[in-house]
């Protein structure tokens, strides 16, 4: 460092000059494709055609939202009873709850509105003569938010039972820490690789351990009735690791004054896990909860590999429809207004994430 | 330490056994013969133990097939992109967290908008933009897109912002410019959180694919993620179990070394990255 010289750059142009290679990246790659996939979404355009000649593609409009999402004679009605009850017990439950007081204004919502879509979207049919002009769109997002809806419980759940039990610093914890983590590093095809031939009906460990329990080997990942079981369970093997770190990390902000104190009471184990773990970690189980939604309604890999989203489509979940209606049947444009919906719905989700995130920092 | 603990580890690690059965499995194969294999995967112990042992199929994957290869192209790329990562992410955080300049809530806002935006998202129409431009199969359409992610900012913004201002109002009394202050001191600061990047970074590329799904069609071109996808999905006839799960330890090994070594910082670097990006 020379002394005693002025620097040849002000601050304003210094922090230009550094801001500058991210900012063009970030506008070339991020910001610019964003767009650039709305208003893809909004054309006839076909990926074949346009890769031969620029100006194969038509201005539609909305037609491809429609066509996916759409249909002849839509009709509405309460025609899925089991979802749209649950939907109608969650809205009474969410009432109740705000009636007294137990829930945060933003938990109130958040419950409030999914229960809404719940008895709200699984309405919508088909009436007399009328069709999905897209059969597969909504059975896919379905498939997609079943995949979520049990893959997200499981790893919270057996997540937060380790973390609490692992909340030591001692030497041997923090070697089961690392073999539960061990499994989130590697990446999704050796995953679906190791699954793939754990499931195998002729060649899997689980089956040869059935065999010998006496039991037959289950079709795993041909069987409708438990290739979605097979996912989720690869799923929760593979990312089990990540929620239980931040659990740990919640429960060293509880201090051990207040289990000192419950002891005293009379409150161990499990008493205490109920009566002071969950209520304390109520703001890490939203999070990890939330985090883990917007990571598993991204799945691709496992349901590509493992199922190839079979059988019968039972395992087609949205990121491989999208991938799959672009670059197989090279539609473009319907791809792309699928790859919006899933940016809405992620976007969504993003936001309660930063709303969480931003309480925690105050 | 009392008795209740010895029983709480000892309850805990059957399920961390579990939990380690398949990947000890995929190991276990891999040093098995394949026409055993073809036969039954349960030697010994289920095939938990590799018995008889042979080292042949790792031997096989290096004389043909084009695993090494795609081991390379992983390795390229990983380390490309983590050295781009880092280039722009310290740059740009430095500034936002340290310099003034106007548009600075503006800029912020628009990168953290940036934050909300999934790979899977944008996919379609950078696939078109690098068509266009004939970039597919090469090694910068595998890298540039991860450079655009602001996660990384973030991260150094979070750092930078930190560190107490008397060191920098120090060499500006003595004269020092806004860039030198960045390299010379700023940046030798910055290493803790540099490494937890470039860590996050490296983990990224290696297990990413998506994108180098549709980005790389060529087999020359394949990352080691993509190669193993490849030849998965016809494992029994072609190459043998034993090769495949062969190919699925070496496509692991520089994760789970790096995991092993740099153990906080890829905790620290995951959690970060899962709970931002």
């Amino acid at each position: 460092m020379r002394q005693g010289r002025k620097s040849y750059l002000s601050q304003q142009q210094s922090a230009w000059l550094l801001l500058a290679p991210f900012l063009v990246t970030y506008a070339l790659f991020l910001v610019y494709p964003f767009f650039r996939g709305i208003w893809i979404s909004l054309h006839d355009w076909n990926l074949l055609a346009v890769a031969f000649n620029p100006d194969a593609k038509d201005f539609i409009g909305l037609r491809n939202y429609e066509r996916v999402m759409w249909g002849r004679n839509i009709e509405w009605g309460f025609t899925a009873p089991l979802l749209q009850g649950l939907g109608l017990i969650g809205l009474a439950f969410t009432a109740f709850l705000h009636r007294t007081n137990r829930l945060s204004r933003f938990n109130t919502i958040a419950l409030g509105i999914v229960s809404l879509l719940l008895v709200v979207l699984p309405g919508f049919h088909p009436g007399e003569g009328g069709r999905w002009y897209d059969r597969r769109f909504w059975p896919t997002v379905a498939n997609t938010v079943l995949f979520v809806g049990l893959t997200v419980p499981g790893v919270t759940v057996s997540a937060l039972l380790l973390a609490a039990g692992m909340n030591r610093e001692t030497r041997a914890m923090g070697i089961l820490r690392t073999l539960f983590f061990l499994s989130q590093v590697l990446s999704v095809t050796v995953v679906t690789l190791i699954w793939q031939i754990m499931f195998s009906p002729r060649q899997g460990l689980i089956a040869n351990i059935t065999e010998v329990m006496g039991g037959t080997p289950i079709n795993w990942l041909t069987d409708q009735q438990f290739a979605m079981a097979a996912i989720v369970i690869a799923t929760v093997w593979w990312s089990l690791g990540i929620a239980m770190i931040l659990f740990l990390a919640g429960l060293q902000d509880i201090s051990s004054e207040i289990y000192e104190a419950a002891a005293l009471d009379n409150a161990r184990g499990a008493r205490a896990f109920w009566y002071i773990t969950l209520p304390n970690l109520r703001r890490t189980i939203t999070l990890v909860v939330v985090l883990q939604i917007i990571l598993h309604f991204q799945v691709f890999g496992q349901s590509h590999l493992m199922t190839q989203g079979g059988p019968n489509d039972t395992t087609q979940v949205l990121v491989r429809y999208i991938y799959q209606t672009g670059f197989r049947d090279s539609e473009l444009g319907r791809a792309s207004a699928m790859a919006v919906f899933l940016f809405v719905i992620m976007g969504a989700f993003s936001v309660i994430q930063f709303i969480i995130g931003r309480e925690k920092d105050e | 330490m009392n008795r209740g603990y010895y029983w709480l580890v000892i309850a805990l690690s059957i399920p961390a056994f579990i939990w380690l059965v398949p990947t000890l499995w995929m190991v276990s194969l891999s040093f098995q013969p394949n026409d055993v294999l073809a036969r039954t995967t349960s030697s010994t112990a289920f095939g938990l133990v590799p018995l008889p042992f042979t080292a042949d199929n790792y031997a096989a994957l290096f004389t043909f097939g084009q695993t090494p290869w795609w081991f390379l192209n992983s390795l390229i790329v990983s380390l490309g992109m983590t050295l781009g990562v880092l280039a722009v992410s310290t740059t740009a955080g430095y500034a936002l967290a340290r310099l003034d300049f106007p548009f600075k809530r503006t800029i912020l806002v628009i990168c953290l908008v940036g934050l909300m935006v999934p790979e899977q998202a944008v996919f379609i129409p950078l696939y078109t933009m690098f068509a266009d431009l004939g970039w597919h199969n090469s090694y910068h359409a595998l890298i540039l897109p991860r450079m655009a992610v602001p996660i990384g900012v973030f991260l150094m913004l979070q750092f930078f912002r930190a560190i107490p201002q008397d060191i920098e109002e120090a060499a500006r009394l003595d004269g020092v410019g806004w860039l030198r202050i960045f390299w010379y001191i700023m940046l030798p600061l910055a290493r803790p959180a540099m490494m937890t990047l470039a860590i996050l970074t490296f983990l990224y590329a290696w297990n990413d694919y998506l994108w180098p799904l549709v980005s790389a069609q060529q087999r020359e071109y394949f990352t080691i993620t993509l190669g193993l996808a490849s030849i998965q999905s016809n494992f029994a006839q072609s190459e043998g179990l034993g090769r495949v799960m062969a190919s699925g330890v070496i496509a692991s090994l520089p994760v789970v070394i790096l995991f092993l070594i740099f153990q906080r910082y890829v905790v620290q670097a995951m959690t970060a990255g899962g709970s931002k990006g």
